[in-house]
């Protein structure tokens, strides 16, 4: 440590924009933090039985205007980049997809997967997923019927195109047909800032998938839900990959595997919302939540 | 997938180590005909750099008492790299102190740097050429100063010193893509002597004069008809890693 103070004491360290300003020539290491970072393999977590439960200890499950508060600040005050943030947030997804579903968990070989885009940035996440499971060894397919005329989805769907991923033209029919076709369902639909009512060709999209019998993992919020209160007539996916924080309607999620990703959130904003979030393990990033 | 690899996963076909013009198409290739955006490339870059630097110097693995990491980053994309990698550093729990002597004016890259401010990650206001003081301060020094774009031979202040200083220093360094001062192609003699090479999607020519411990390929996004088309016969990446040993 005693380097650090001495590059400290000779006033070397400039950080503006940050809170360190005050603490440099102060001789206070400028690398304490806040509560004390766990190293790997510590085993610290929080106790399991507190996590659905958003007790005292427990992880918090975000309202719909704390969720859209936290995406704004992420862009205007930490100038992250939509571009950045959905590629790591649908590298979370693929890479928690791979974790619970295999490609050797799959019954058809190659493994098939149906990937639904929305037309928001929910079907933008869809989008860097595919093609991570592309890079995966997945084959994946997709529909992606409303397509926003902004140039980060267009160069999306381009290196999804490119990768000779093939985009649907219309929708498979019937839910018999996707049970055929595919191993797993994607619902890259709707995100956290879904309001009223669904507009078509969701509905029927939704529809179809009730009756899927593949399971069907849901980027942030099971598509048609309400983001807070849940659905029990809508879609009962069997994965959910919450992006940043759960959401309250994850509170009402029922299926196997309940994932987080999307691991950028910077410990500040972490605390100024009380977010509770577990450690991840290592350098994952995706954490499986009980 | 068309890896290339036999059932026991050896390679049939070598790897190839692109020259600077190859570099400079394939990212051409990248952003013009598959729309990457830069700031999507060098997130990728500067996130699978930083699970590198983690394969080799694991948290608990570390010398010192703090997990400090210095970041030395250059004007250009390879300093945004080193920008992005810093900030995963810090995800991951190390800490990296970034050393950016100047900074690109570029819009793109000016937002980098205040993501890595806005976490609290330090910047130092010069470098010490007290070799000393950087060997008892940090573990390891990642070298984001110059990349494939860097003109051979043209090495400018503050550079020419700051390589000078690294030249000197004990600890391990963890080289972006070339080692700064190197020519891509015929390396350099004279140059330092990263511990650690990674390769950002290929490895370039240098690569064949890389003479420390490890060498890791990083970035696992390149399509594969890139990967046919200019024969590169990349190893298979393991599980969903993003990064692979070479």
């Amino acid at each position: 440590m005693s380097g650090l103070r001495a590059l400290l004491g000779l006033g070397l360290l400039v950080s503006s924009g940050s809170r360190l300003v005050a603490a440099a020539g102060g001789g206070r290491c400028p690398v304490q933090r806040g509560p004390p970072a766990g190293i790997w393999g510590a085993g610290r977590g929080r106790s399991s039985s507190a996590m659905q439960n958003p007790g005292r200890s427990g992880v918090k499950y975000l309202s719909q205007e704390e969720a859209q508060a936290i995406d704004q600040e992420l862009f205007t005050e930490y100038k992250f980049s939509v571009d950045q943030l959905m590629e790591l947030a649908g590298l979370s997804c693929a890479t928690a997809i791979a974790k619970a579903y295999p490609p050797s968990s799959f019954t058809k070989s190659p493994p098939a997967v149906l990937i639904v885009c929305g037309p928001g940035n929910n079907g933008g996440d869809g989008l860097v997923c595919a093609r991570h499971l592309k890079m995966f060894g997945y084959e994946p397919s997709v529909h992606y019927p409303k397509r926003p005329s902004k140039a980060l989805f267009e160069g999306l769907t381009t290196q999804c195109q490119k990768m000779d991923i093939p985009f649907l033209s219309e929708f498979p029919s019937e839910a018999m047909l996707i049970d055929e076709l595919y191993g797993l369902v994607v619902d890259a639909i709707f995100g956290f800032s879904f309001k009223g009512a669904v507009r078509e060709p969701f509905g029927s999209i939704l529809r179809t998938l009730e009756q899927v019998t593949v399971p069907v993992a849901s980027i942030d919020i099971p598509s048609g839900w309400d983001v807070e209160k849940g659905s029990p007539d809508g879609i009962q996916p069997d994965m959910l990959i919450s992006l940043t924080a759960p959401k309250k309607a994850a509170q009402h999620f029922a299926g196997r595997y309940h994932f987080l990703g999307g691991r950028f959130v910077p410990r500040a904003l972490q605390q100024k919302y009380s977010l509770n979030l577990p450690p991840y393990p290592e350098t994952d990033c995706i954490l499986q939540l009980p | 997938m068309s890896c290339p690899a036999t059932q026991s996963g050896e390679q049939i076909e070598p790897l190839r180590y692109l020259s600077r013009l190859e570099a400079e198409a394939i990212e051409k290739e990248l952003l013009e005909d598959y729309k990457f955006g830069r700031q999507q490339l060098i997130e990728i870059w500067g996130h699978a750099s930083a699970m590198a630097v983690t394969k080799v110097f694991p948290l608990p693995s570390l010398p010192r008492k703090q997990p400090t990491v210095l970041v030395v980053c250059g004007p250009h994309q390879n300093g945004a790299i080193g920008l992005v990698c810093a900030r995963h550093l810090r995800v991951f729990e190390y800490e990296p102190t970034i050393f950016y002597p100047k900074r690109s004016p570029n819009s793109l890259y000016r937002d980098f740097t205040t993501q890595c401010e806005k976490m609290d990650i330090p910047f130092l206001s010069y470098l010490p050429t007290e070799v000393q003081l950087i060997n008892d301060a940090y573990n390891v020094v990642i070298d984001a100063i110059l990349g494939v774009d860097a003109e051979p031979g043209e090495v400018k202040e503050p550079y020419t010193s700051i390589l000078a200083t690294l030249k000197q220093i004990q600890i391990p360094i963890v080289s972006l893509d070339v080692p700064s001062g190197w020519d891509v192609e015929m390396g350099n003699s004279e140059g330092i002597s990263p511990d650690v090479l990674v390769s950002l999607a290929a490895p370039k020519q240098c690569a064949t004069r890389f003479l420390g411990r490890h060498h890791f390929l990083a970035g696992r996004f390149l399509p594969y008809d890139v990967q046919k088309k200019f024969e590169l016969n990349l190893p298979e990446y393991p599980g969903t890693e993003c990064v692979v040993s070479l």
